[in-house]
């Protein structure tokens, strides 16, 4: 059996990758291309008829204002929750490298948010919000104060703190391995040539662990561009409809207001969105690491 | 070597396992989908002649577990095996998903304008049925009746008359109540007496948009023209009487909601609380609400009464409603004719059988929307109902608004009660949304 052969190569893929390959192929791909053809037709998603329409779906799409004011809601939020997930996670994650008492005990515990499902989350959450909270300032201010979910702002604030709290911790956990990937021996160094901690950190730990940025950046950015499950649970996009994401567009225009092609054809461009602004920032990020 | 080897071979299988495994759940579910139907109406077919059993979608919530009992009861009993499922997706996303998978449900529970969409394509006919002829809410589409009411429910102002009396010292008559004046009166009266707010508005877009809203359409002579005439520019909205006659009952009810600072922020449940146990005496809902409503210490004195308007018209005095949550059974070739046969029956079980009767009013406590069922209603709410049924002082409801129209339009409802757009400026925005919006076909 010659280990060069064409056939070896294949059977050898086939019998180490294949099963995933299959069900991948079967789970996202055949789906996608599926989900692809749907957007040229006028599928309500249930009749037996499937209309071809051609781009209408598409020209739909670009001519709905509210799925624009989605993106645009979502661009804002996950702007927000990026910066600060990322600021809080390497805050986290240097004070639990430092070396203070029970660290172990608290990098679990920043953890365990994000072991709580969205779903779970949002309601527990919005109980905080509307209960806990409102009890807190009524009595504080003597009269009855709407709860911060029932106002426009308070909405879209109330979702960036949720997705902080729950995401931080995992965030924190990439940053943890950053700062243990650097040697002290490096560190040692530049205060022997006279850097004071600060600097130490900006010049000599933070280019190192660019690759901790890159990775926890990218993964914070697709996660906010389609969130769903906190939005659903915690304010439904209500008051007003203010706080509707695109995610939760694409889902009422394909399920509750029936119109699947259009849907389809909406979470197409929320793909493509999030795929450009998700690829761009790896690529910039990769281009400056620097390999210790 | 050979141990080596082996051990690889063995390591790569249990891998290859693990991964399929774990996809295990979710890919036996759609594989249907993709894959031929046949299997399946080979082996329904192949026992005809035995029962060979429905399956049951349900889509409310709060009668689920009757209807498991009914189902066990009701399968021992006739030898036909029921199976009720439910859903708390959107009904037409989860039928959706169950047709893409070529295994709808023999019986589906839907809501009227579901029926509506679907029944032409997925529905079987029903023309004929001994039921028919007993109820005024059957729903037909052309010559063809499709769709089974399951029950009846309307919409009004629930009210509790205990709380009123705590105050006023007399026995409540809704039937006092008949303008905005005397609603607007009592509330005084009441605030007057001591009770802080009289009123709790639901926030809800369903409630607002779907509920409260639609009423200016259902009460005009003629809905499909009015709408019309909002989408021409032939009707201002605005100036619109009876909206105006509406919103106006409407001001009475927000500004004396015990939520006035915060009424976006009232939540469901506490809401029907005070108003169960009489800190608030009014509340803008349907009988459907009872099930919310008996989970705290309610009193049995509570009713529902037409909104009040100022507006005199044959609308007055009644409230809004009728049938609610419609059986259909599947037509495809995935339920057998025995299936079919099997589900008319049940059908009829429930209208003509003493036990049918009594799961639906009794068990279920539905308002019964068949004149041949004569048993009593069970709670406070559903008994005025079935009074208002009887006396046939139901405006009906308009079943054709687009999908989108209660989450848009009670948007903007919600903006209103908020005091974050004055009344015109709602009537702009409903008239914008129906600028693009199309009425379902009827």
């Amino acid at each position: 059996m010659k280990r060069n052969k064409l056939s070896y190569k294949v059977s050898q893929f086939l019998m180490f990758a294949g099963p995933a390959a299959l069900l991948f192929l079967a789970v996202v791909i055949i789906p996608f291309i599926y989900g692809l053809y749907l957007t040229f037709t006028s599928w309500d998603g249930i009749a037996k008829e499937k209309p071809w329409v051609g781009f209408a779906n598409y020209a739909a799409a670009f001519g709905d204002g509210d799925y624009w004011m989605a993106m645009l809601r979502t661009g804002i939020y996950s702007f927000f929750a990026v910066i600060l997930v990322n600021i809080v996670a390497f805050t986290l994650a240097y004070l639990v490298t430092s070396g203070i008492k029970g660290q172990n005990f608290f990098r679990a515990g920043f953890f365990v948010p994000n072991l709580i499902g969205g779903i779970v989350l949002g309601y527990v959450w919005k109980f905080v919000f509307n209960r806990a909270f409102v009890a807190i300032g009524s009595a504080l201010s003597g009269t009855t104060v709407p709860s911060l979910l029932s106002t426009t702002g308070g909405a879209m604030f109330c979702l960036i703190l949720v997705t902080v709290w729950q995401y931080a911790g995992y965030m924190m956990l990439i940053y943890v391995a950053g700062f243990m990937s650097v040697s002290d021996a490096l560190k040692e160094a530049a205060m022997i040539d006279g850097c004071i901690p600060a600097q130490a950190m900006w010049n000599v730990t933070i280019p190192l662990m660019r690759a901790s940025f890159v990775q926890c950046i990218f993964l914070s950015i697709t996660r906010c561009f389609v969130v769903y499950d906190v939005n659903l649970s915690l304010t439904k996009g209500e008051p007003f409809n203010t706080s509707v994401m695109a995610a939760m567009h694409v889902y009422n225009q394909a399920f509750t207001y029936k119109n699947y092609g259009l849907g389809q054809a909406e979470a197409l461009l929320l793909f493509v969105v999030c795929a450009v602004v998700g690829v761009t920032q790896v690529y910039i990020g990769k281009k400056g690491e620097v390999a210790a | 070597m050979k141990k080596r080897k082996i051990a690889a071979i063995l390591m790569t299988v249990v891998l290859a396992v693990g991964t399929l495994a774990g996809c295990g759940g979710g890919s036996s579910s759609s594989g249907g989908g993709s894959g031929d139907s046949s299997a399946e109406a080979d082996s329904s077919d192949s026992g005809s002649g035995d029962a060979e059993g429905i399956t049951i979608f349900n889509s409310k919530m709060e009668v689920q577990s009757q209807m498991e009992e009914m189902a066990e009861k009701y399968s021992e009993e006739k030898g036909v095996p029921v199976e009720v499922y439910y859903s708390s997706d959107t009904v037409a996303a989860h039928l959706a998903t169950k047709y893409a998978s070529n295994d709808p449900y023999t019986i589906s529970m839907v809501d009227a304008k579901d029926v509506y969409s679907l029944a032409e394509e997925h529905a079987l006919d029903l023309t004929g049925e001994g039921w028919v002829d007993k109820t005024t809410q059957a729903i037909s589409i052309g010559d063809k009746v499709y769709g089974f009411p399951v029950c009846i429910e309307a919409r009004g102002i629930i009210y509790n008359a205990d709380a009123i009396k705590n105050i006023t010292g007399e026995d409540f008559d809704p039937s006092s109540i008949k303008t905005k004046a005397d609603f607007e009166d009592l509330c005084k009266t009441l605030v007057d007496g001591g009770m802080e707010a009289p009123t709790g508005v639901m926030k809800e877009d369903w409630s607002l948009g779907a509920h409260y809203l639609a009423q200016v359409y259902e009460e005009q002579d003629d809905p499909d023209a009015f709408i019309a005439g909002i989408k021409d520019g032939s009707v201002d909205l605005a100036k619109d009487e009876k909206y105006n006659s509406l919103m106006d009952t409407f001001d009475v009810l927000k500004d004396n909601n015990y939520a006035k600072d915060a009424a976006i922020s009232a939540e469901r449940e506490v809401t029907e609380q005070k108003l169960a146990e009489g800190e608030i005496a009014f509340m803008f809902g349907g009988n459907w609400d009872w099930s919310v409503l008996n989970a705290y210490d309610y009193t049995e004195n509570m009713g529902m009464m037409p909104v009040p308007q100022d507006m005199e018209d044959d609308f007055s005095g009644k409230l809004v409603g009728g049938g609610s949550k419609y059986f259909f059974i599947d037509s495809s070739e995935n339920t057998s004719e025995t299936q079919q046969q099997e589900a008319k029956d049940f059908l009829n079980w429930l209208v003509d059988d003493e036990e049918g009767q009594s799961f639906i009013v009794n068990d279920c406590a539905l308002v019964p929307a068949y004149s041949n069922i004569t048993l009593e209603v069970a709670d406070p709410l559903g008994k005025s109902v079935k009074e208002y049924t009887d006396d046939d002082l139901l405006v009906p409801n308009y079943n054709y608004l687009p999908d989108d129209h209660y989450s848009i339009c009670g948007a903007s409802f919600q903006k209103y009660l908020a005091g974050e757009t004055d009344r015109d400026g709602l009537a702009k925005e409903i008239t914008d949304y129906w600028g693009t919006a199309e009425v379902g076909e009827h």
